[in-house]
């Protein structure tokens, strides 16, 4: 059986090695020059940057990314973060994640602790946001700046616009899986350890490789055409979201089409710090609430020194975009790192922004669809078909898992 | 080189130019220091940058 696969991103590998291991025949078309798209790494005035991530594996090496990775035989290591997260309250102190509860009254905390557990269990059915949802129960300003926090840092949205069923999944998730790491060696070592298990399964990857078909007969894919060339196939995976699949064959499947329609990426922006000095001191994540736009902020460095040069430290900031001016938002970032870390010397390296073709997430949170398509053997993975509550590319895992399942491999 | 409206500034071809030559706030723009050799244009992942 032969499976071609457009895209050699996070999603496209993860089910190139998982297909190749049950014995297909894998092939891989990549249109960069690079494999591992938005998640590998950029190398840049001697820091290991990446194309999009921060470095990050949202549940670390209990999470289901890691899980699959063990299960294929991708050799990465994960250095789980320790503390997992902090948050910075409005005086300027510091509490761990697990306390944020410390932030409210003790009449809330208590309320707050029935609500939830209440939540987790009998999940919304409504659409009702996640911000809505706190409003419903709480009126409480630091919950709600805790919750763009998080959802910005994240899903790169803010409260408003994520489903409160969605939220509650992810919420599930952290209690089941725990915290975050970082693959020593940057993103990149993951899609890199991905690769090299493809092709001792004997599959191909191919660069520079742009996929501009996908050949139909009868509501299935029969093949592809990549540089001009056609490609007999079994089936095909797309890890370019079911929008920009759908375009590559005539499809007439209208209520698919509407349904694609509303799929909305996210947009956001990362800058990329350099510091003699540790800003933050520890690999988890540093919540900040109060800030203007900054969401959160991680130091790499302290989980893998060698993303840096000696003696240096990388730092990197994350904001989702809210305005439409991209210039006047990423200036109020620059403003927030300022009052951050006053007097503190560091040294922008990069400002990365993200949206529309090059998102944050093709799908963002809570819009995802599922992996099929109206071709019966054609699948979409990667983060424009992530599973339900999974934050990034736990949610390109479990994605991958559920469309491998649907193939019986 | 020029960037067109597809840029959303995600500055990988910052990292790839061997020159020096791009900057990126929010967009891509080139620099005096750009050489034409078009080695950004293939690292582009929206196909953004084409020669002038
Ligand atoms: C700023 C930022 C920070 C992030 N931080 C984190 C983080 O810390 N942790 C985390 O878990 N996630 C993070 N994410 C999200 C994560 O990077 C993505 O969810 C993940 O990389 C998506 O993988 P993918 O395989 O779905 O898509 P992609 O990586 O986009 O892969 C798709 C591939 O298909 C290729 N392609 C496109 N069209 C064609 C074609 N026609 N023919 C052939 N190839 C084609 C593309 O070039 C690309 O390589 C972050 C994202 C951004 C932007
Ligand atoms: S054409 Fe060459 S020198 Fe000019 S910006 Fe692109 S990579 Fe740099
Ligand atoms: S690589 Fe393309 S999208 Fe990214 S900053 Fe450069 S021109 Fe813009």
């Amino acid at each position: 059986m032969k499976a071609a696969i457009i895209g050699a991103g996070l999603g496209g590998l993860l089910a190139g090695a998982k297909l190749s291991k049950s014995g297909y025949d894998v092939e891989i078309f990549e249109r960069l020059p690079f494999i591992g798209g938005r998640f590998t790494n950029l190398d840049y005035k001697g820091f290991k940057l990446s194309t999009g991530a921060l470095h990050m594996i949202p549940h670390g090496s209990r999470g289901p990314l890691a899980q699959m990775l063990r299960e294929v035989g991708a050799d990465v290591k994960i250095r789980d973060s320790n503390p997992m997260a902090v948050i910075m309250k409005d005086t300027g102190e510091t509490i761990a994640f697990h306390d944020f509860r410390k932030g409210l009254s003790l009449t809330k905390r208590v309320k707050l602790g029935t609500i939830l557990a209440c939540s987790l269990k009998f999940k919304p059915k409504s659409n009702i946001s996640f911000k809505d949802w706190i409003l419903k129960y709480f009126d409480d300003d630091f919950l709600l700046k805790l919750a763009d926090s998080f959802c910005g840092w994240a899903l790169s949205l803010q409260a408003k616009d994520v489903p409160a069923r969605e939220m509650l999944e992810i919420i599930d998730n952290m209690y089941r899986f725990k915290g975050s790491g970082v693959p020593v060696g940057g993103c990149g070592v993951v899609t890199g350890a991905l690769a090299d298990v493809i092709k001792s399964n004997g599959g191909r990857i191919h660069t520079l490789s742009c996929v501009e078909k996908i050949i139909t007969d009868n509501n299935r894919a029969k093949g592809i055409s990549a540089n001009g060339k056609t490609i007999a196939t079994d089936i095909v995976i797309s890890d370019i979201g079911h929008l920009e699949t759908s375009r590559m064959f005539e499809c007439g499947d209208e209520v698919y089409l509407e349904k694609i329609k509303k799929v909305t990426p996210s947009k956001g922006i990362k800058m990329c710090l350099s510091s003699d000095e540790p800003l933050l001191g520890h690999s988890g994540v540093f919540f900040t609430p109060y800030a203007e736009r900054i969401n959160g902020i991680n130091e790499v460095t302290n989980a893998d020194p060698t993303l840096a040069p000696p003696a240096k430290h990388l730092i990197m900031s994350h904001q989702a975009v809210i305005s439409d001016d991209l210039n006047q938002e990423i200036n109020l970032g620059l403003l927030d790192l300022k009052k951050l870390f006053p007097g503190k010397k560091y040294e922008v390296l990069l400002i990365q922004s993200y949206s529309n073709g090059w998102p944050v997430n093709r799908a963002s949170s809570g819009s995802d669809i599922g992996n099929r398509t109206p071709l019966c053997n054609l699948y979409v993975v990667g983060d424009g078909a992530k599973g339900k509550g999974g934050i990034e590319v736990e949610g390109v895992a479990l994605g991958v898992r559920n469309a491998m399942k649907d193939i019986g491999v | 080189m020029k960037v067109n409206q597809n840029c959303v500034g995600c500055g990988q071809c910052v990292a790839y130019c061997p020159y020096d030559a791009i900057i990126v706030f929010g967009r891509a723009g080139m620099n005096e220091k750009c050489v034409e050799c078009g080695v950004c244009v293939d690292y582009c992942p929206v196909c953004a940058i084409a020669e002038e």
